[in-house]
């Protein structure tokens, strides 16, 4: 990669009105498959793989949400994240949309794509590898 | 939970769809309708009259009664598939060439509850009726699809004629044992004509529970609020009771040439029984006079499925637990293959072990307990 490499490539992937409020389908782009979701209006891409055991997570069939229970309720369960929670179909792991954390465990978070309404059209920002440092010279 | 990386196989090894793959717990899908035509009368009637009946995940009544998996709490929305199931030859083989696996060993679905039945006539009937129907539809060495067949608890001597009906069926290759809801556990005295029948055959005999909730032990799990906790424990605790039965019943020393397998239940209660009955062995041998050796002697040659494999933080204490049963020529590959709970190979593929352990987990451990070549063929008919 060159100097001047740009730090991303966008990639359209359909007509905003392919993604309705509510909707998420999975995109192919260049070889890898990322989930859309559209949550409120806002847009949101996932990686469609599971880091557990690499099962399609963005290929569940709802987006729903998720019980939580604290010792701030009481430990009662709360119905929480309504319409914003994936779960692998796998599995069942649990993934919060908008920020990617995985619910079951805290160190576990997905990736996210920007994605962007350019001229009525969606596009999703994959951002190119962070460069290595080359090793210092003697 | 550990993490994958995008290419889970070390440097140099075969990937695995080139490695052989022994799938040790795989299940078809069996229903009233399916079943109907193989089974005798007065039972077909039966089954007619419910081959219309609404299904749950394992659990229609009259032919897979009693429930769990979450009936009893609340239920929310998920996408998780809590009910995949395989209806035929074709699906299955697709499906289990997306998971790497060369060879499947077939259990039932809904038959998995079998013990819980109270009428002896009626159950050995759908044991049989399911025999023939696999065997019809199911079982193929080319397409690597091999039979067990079942072992009804209600009658032994029926079970034991069964055994020896399929014992030089090429595409059987064992004799499964259901145990959720049985009563009294494998190793009672009166299954006797099955370990006769399983070991005059040459067929291993395969132990597969499930979770329900009914009153026999460890099955009385109306304890939990949770399906957690009753998944959890009934189908390791059912695993372990059954074998310290036939351990502590004298099965393993009546029966010498008897291969023996637990399926779906890990490995992680392995080296927890292993030095729990050796401890016990110290105080009290004079309950199982005829043990010529501590009972990890016997325990060590059971083989176990890996499925549900646990998945700890360091996949290298999976690694230190099969060392600590010796279980490195013993433990098999399984997927449960469609169940929900079901393992993809890569997962067991990141325990670290040897090329040759590997080749064992994977595949050459299942070929010595069927005794079967890598093409699934049988080597004892």
């Amino acid at each position: 990669m060159s100097d001047d490499a740009p730090s991303h490539t966008d990639h359209v992937v359909g007509a905003l009105e392919d993604f309705p409020e509510g909707s998420h389908r999975v995109v192919e782009i260049a070889g890898r498959q990322v989930g859309i979701f559209n949550i409120g209006g806002e847009l949101h891409g996932l990686p469609n793989v599971c880091p557990h055991q690499t099962g399609p997570v963005c290929e569940g069939k709802i987006v729903t949400g998720s019980l939580r229970s604290t010792k701030e309720s009481g430990w009662r369960a709360e119905w929480v994240h309504d319409g914003e929670v994936i779960v692998c179909p796998w599995h069942g792991l649990e993934y919060h949309v908008p920020t990617g954390q995985c619910m079951a465990f805290p160190h576990i978070r997905l990736r996210r794509y920007d994605v962007l309404v350019e001229d009525g059209e969606v596009v999703v920002r994959i951002k190119a590898p962070k460069r290595r440092r080359s090793p210092a010279r003697a | 939970m550990a993490l994958i990386t995008e290419e889970p196989q070390q440097a140099g090894r075969e990937p695995l769809p080139e490695l052989l793959i022994v799938d040790t717990d795989v299940h078809v899908h069996e229903s009233p309708g399916a079943l109907e035509p193989y089974c005798d009368m007065p039972w077909r009637v039966a089954l007619d009259n419910i081959r219309d009946a609404r299904e749950w995940y394992l659990d229609i009544p009259a032919f897979s009664p009693g429930v769990s998996d979450g009936s009893y709490q609340a239920k929310f929305p998920t996408a998780h598939e809590g009910a995949r199931m395989v209806w035929d030859q074709d699906q299955m083989r697709a499906e289990l060439d997306e998971i790497h696996t060369d060879l499947a060993v077939l259990f039932p679905d809904h038959l998995l509850k079998l013990p819980v039945l109270t009428q002896t006539d009626y159950a050995s009937a759908l044991a049989r009726a399911y025999n023939a129907w696999l065997v019809d539809q199911w079982t193929s060495v080319e397409k690597g699809l091999l039979g067990t067949i079942i072992a009804c608890p209600h009658d032994p001597q029926d079970a034991a004629r069964e055994i020896e009906k399929y014992a030089k069926h090429p595409e059987i290759v064992g004799v499964y044992l259901p145990c959720a809801g049985l009563d009294p556990l494998w190793g009672d005295r009166k299954y006797d004509p099955i370990w006769e029948a399983a070991e005059a055959a040459d067929l291993a005999v395969l132990l597969h529970s499930v979770t329900v909730t009914h009153p026999v032990f460890p099955f009385n799990n109306h304890g939990f609020d949770t399906e957690l906790g009753r998944h959890a424990c009934s189908h390791t605790f059912s695993i372990m009771a059954n074998i310290v039965h036939m351990i502590t019943t004298g099965v393993v020393v009546r029966y010498p040439k008897l291969r023996i397998a637990v399926t779906e239940a890990g490995v992680s209660w392995m080296p927890f029984l292993v030095n729990r009955l050796d401890k016990e062995y110290l105080e009290r041998r004079r309950d199982v006079p005829f043990l010529e050796e501590r009972p990890s002697h016997y325990l060590k040659q059971f083989y176990v499925a890996t499925q549900p494999i646990e998945e700890p933080e360091d996949l290298t204490d999976v690694a230190k637990m099969i060392d600590l049963y010796d279980g490195w020529d013993t433990t098999m590959f399984a997927s449960d293959w469609p169940h929900h709970d079901f393992d993809h190979p890569m997962k067991v593929d990141q325990i670290p072990m040897t090329d040759e352990q590997r080749r064992n987990i994977f595949g050459d451990n299942a070929l010595r307990l069927l005794k079967i070549d890598a093409q699934g063929r049988r080597l004892n008919l």
